[in-house]
């Protein structure tokens, strides 16, 4: 499938509905503010189920499923890095400690990014069959 | 014994008298200030009777000696004439008026930056999908400025109030904040939502346009990392996200006062993160987003061999590479120079060493890109020469600012050699496909950018007093404050663990509602008929592709 109308209406959908949810958002205290925010998302969901209908209709894509877990575990891995830094900070008041345990949270992240992830997507590449 | 005495008694009246008659001036000095106020008013007078008459000025002023006289200060009583307070009110607004012209010109040679991204990109891709690739390079300005103005900068600068070169900003407060280890840690700015209200004011103006553009560099980074196979639907509502949340958080945290700044004030690691021009802000965001996005989109048909091993996909187009380079150079002198937010006062004087810094860095990284290639294979190669230039520049974004022209170009020629291995490591280990080596560029530099700020920063510096409220100057480790390398890694840290995590999971919601990637005949037919109506260059005869790309089309078909 191509580019289409229907793909156009459902983007345009979803752009006004969020403009709809910012405008509710900014408005919150008001009596329409929240009103105007559930109009918007209401909309916004709408406007994703709608391209979700569509998305078959792409045909085949030089893409095959991956294992979804072993994604999860490679952002998880990223998202400990960070924790772990985060955490580093408050361990130790010493600068020398902080950069080692900003260093390992790093590693941890990059071990998540480098390693895990692309070994997630490219289990069963179609470059390989 | 009582010459003694009579001594010191004399000493103290002598002492007495000194002060007496000190106090006695110092209490006459307002007096005889005041007294030299009507006298300032007198010779403000007395110049106004001296400047050139309208029928002087009439005749032509070819030398510039009579155009700009006190007659052109404006005084709020006529009747009096120019006085003392409305010179000083006039002062007051050249130094704004000078900063919001400078802000807004190097913002708007950092919008034509988007014109340099547009040809490297297509440049980089094969003529078949050329449309399509300048298309989302031309969209991405308008997507990404509109979800900014929804909520984006509200989110990122909502918070910014303070500012002394733009008037103050003093509309832009609310930051929204967390208590965490007893410290107030701030998470995302409040104001400013549809620029409307208290937000509709000259300097937010100027503040907002100077950060949109920022932002729409970030967004532009992704589409070359995921050319030639990106749906435009889903490259729509990924950069619409991107414009509203992603960039506008991180950039909060570092720019708007959030807590990657507030480390210097709350935890003592130097000045708090710093990120002088966006290295971190805006280029290893955009980059970090682009491999993100291109691990889930997944490589060209034919990009990689059955063994792993990858094939060359050449873009069409030398002198759109080349020039698009150049552009995005020249855009460059607005957009690290620019980031002083003014020209006059607070150390904006600067300006000159940021500029030199970022042509030193840029050279650099040209000669490290290109050198190691000639060394490497043998022949001068023109995409990583360009990658090597603009690698340079990134790099040298965010310490720009704070470091010397000599440790300018350290930094660029380390940049320079580290986008080639870089790009060799993300195609050779990873297996990610990156036409135009945005990710390497991008984001690997960036990184490094942010590093060596840590190691570079040589203390010389100094805008306005203090950086993310610590009094001092930015100095890295190299000048000998170790925690200012903290407070970097902190930064990394966030980029690489938060941001990458971020982006990663948001275009897994797109590619389980959308979908990434364009179909297998789009893709093998080029993206400019199916997903634009039109292609790129209609007069042109397409060339047969080479054996290997036309063998994989086949294979790929087959195998899906």
């Amino acid at each position: 499938m191509a580019a289409n109308r229907s793909q156009g209406s459902y983007y345009t959908l979803g752009l006004v509905a969020f403009t709809v949810l910012c405008a509710g958002i900014y408005e919150w205290s008001g009596g329409m503010g929240k009103l105007l925010a559930l109009v918007g998302a209401a909309g916004i969901v709408l406007s994703l189920f709608g391209m979700m209908r569509i998305k078959s209709l792409e045909g085949k894509v030089a893409l095959r499923s991956s294992p979804f877990a072993m994604k999860m575990v490679g952002a998880a891995c990223s998202l400990l890095g960070w924790v772990i830094t985060l955490f580093g900070m408050h361990l130790t008041p010493s600068t020398g400690g902080r950069i080692a345990l900003a260093l390992v949270g790093i590693a941890v992240s990059l071990f998540g990014i480098i390693v895990v992830l692309p070994a997630a997507f490219n289990k069963n590449a179609i470059w390989k069959t | 014994m009582k010459k003694s005495i009579r001594g010191s008694c004399l000493f103290l009246c002598f002492l007495a008298i000194v002060c007496a008659t000190a106090i006695v001036a110092h209490a006459q000095a307002p007096a005889a200030a005041m007294s030299m106020a009507p006298s300032a008013d007198q010779e403000l007078k007395d110049a106004a009777a001296k400047a050139p008459a309208v029928a002087d000025l009439a005749k032509g002023d070819p030398g510039g000696t009579s155009t700009g006289t006190i007659s052109d200060v404006p005084a709020a009583d006529s009747t009096k004439g120019v006085t003392v307070p409305d010179v000083a009110n006039q002062v007051g607004q050249n130094k704004i008026a000078i900063n919001f012209v400078w802000t807004l010109v190097t913002g708007f040679l950092v919008m034509f930056m988007q014109a340099g991204f547009a040809m490297v990109e297509s440049g980089l891709t094969r003529v078949k999908n050329a449309n399509h690739t300048y298309m989302m390079n031309f969209f991405v300005y308008t997507v990404g400025l509109f979800s900014y103005w929804l909520v984006g900068f509200a989110i990122q600068m909502g918070a910014s109030a303070g500012n002394g070169n733009l008037g103050g900003l003093q509309s832009l407060t609310g930051e929204h904040t967390w208590t965490l280890f007893g410290k107030t840690w701030g998470y995302s700015g409040g104001s400013g939502m549809f620029l409307a209200g208290h937000t509709y004011d000259v300097g937010v103006m100027v503040i907002f346009l100077f950060e949109m553009v920022f932002m729409d560099t970030a967004l532009t980074i992704v589409t070359g990392a995921c050319a030639e196979r990106w749906k435009f639907l889903a490259f729509a509502v990924s950069s619409s996200v991107m414009g509203a949340l992603t960039y506008p958080l991180y950039g909060n945290w570092a720019w708007g006062g959030g807590w990657l700044a507030q480390l210097g004030a709350n935890n003592q690691l130097g000045k708090g993160y710093c990120d002088f021009a966006g290295s971190g802000v805006v280029h290893a965001v955009g980059g970090i987003t682009a491999l993100a996005c291109a691990l889930i989109v997944g490589p060209r048909i034919g990009k990689f061999n059955r063994d792993g091993s990858s094939n060359p996909i050449i873009g069409h187009d030398v002198s759109a590479v080349l020039i698009g380079c150049f552009i995005l150079a020249f855009g460059w002198f607005g957009f690290n120079p620019g980031s002083t937010l003014g020209a006059s006062a607070a150390g904006n004087l600067r300006i000159g060493t940021i500029a030199v810094n970022t042509m030193l860095a840029g050279c650099t990284g040209t000669f490290g890109a290109l050198l190691f290639m000639w060394m490497k294979t043998g022949k001068v190669d023109y995409s990583m020469s360009g990658n090597g230039l603009l690698a340079g520049l990134v790099a040298i974004t965010a310490p720009s600012g704070f470091v010397s022209p000599t440790n300018a170009c350290i930094i660029g020629v380390v940049a320079g050699v580290l986008v080639v291995l870089s790009c060799g490591f993300i195609e050779g280990v990873m297996k990610v496909d990156d036409p135009v080596g945005a990710i390497s560029v991008h984001g690997t530099n960036g990184l490094w950018g942010v590093l060596s700020v840590g190691l570079f920063a040589d203390g010389t510096s100094n805008y306005g007093g203090a950086w993310n409220g610590v009094t001092g100057n930015v100095t890295g480790l190299f000048y000998g404050d170790a925690s200012q390398l903290a407070a970097q890694l902190v930064g990394i840290s966030t980029l690489i663990g938060f941001v990458f995590t971020f982006s990663f999971l948001v275009n897994l919601v797109i590619e389980f509602f959308v979908g990434h990637r364009v179909s297998i005949e789009t893709e093998v037919g080029g993206l400019d008929l199916p997903e634009m109506g039109q292609l790129g260059y209609p007069e042109f005869v397409f060339k047969a592709e080479p054996d290997y790309l036309a063998h994989a089309n086949k294979e790929a078909v087959a195998a899906a």
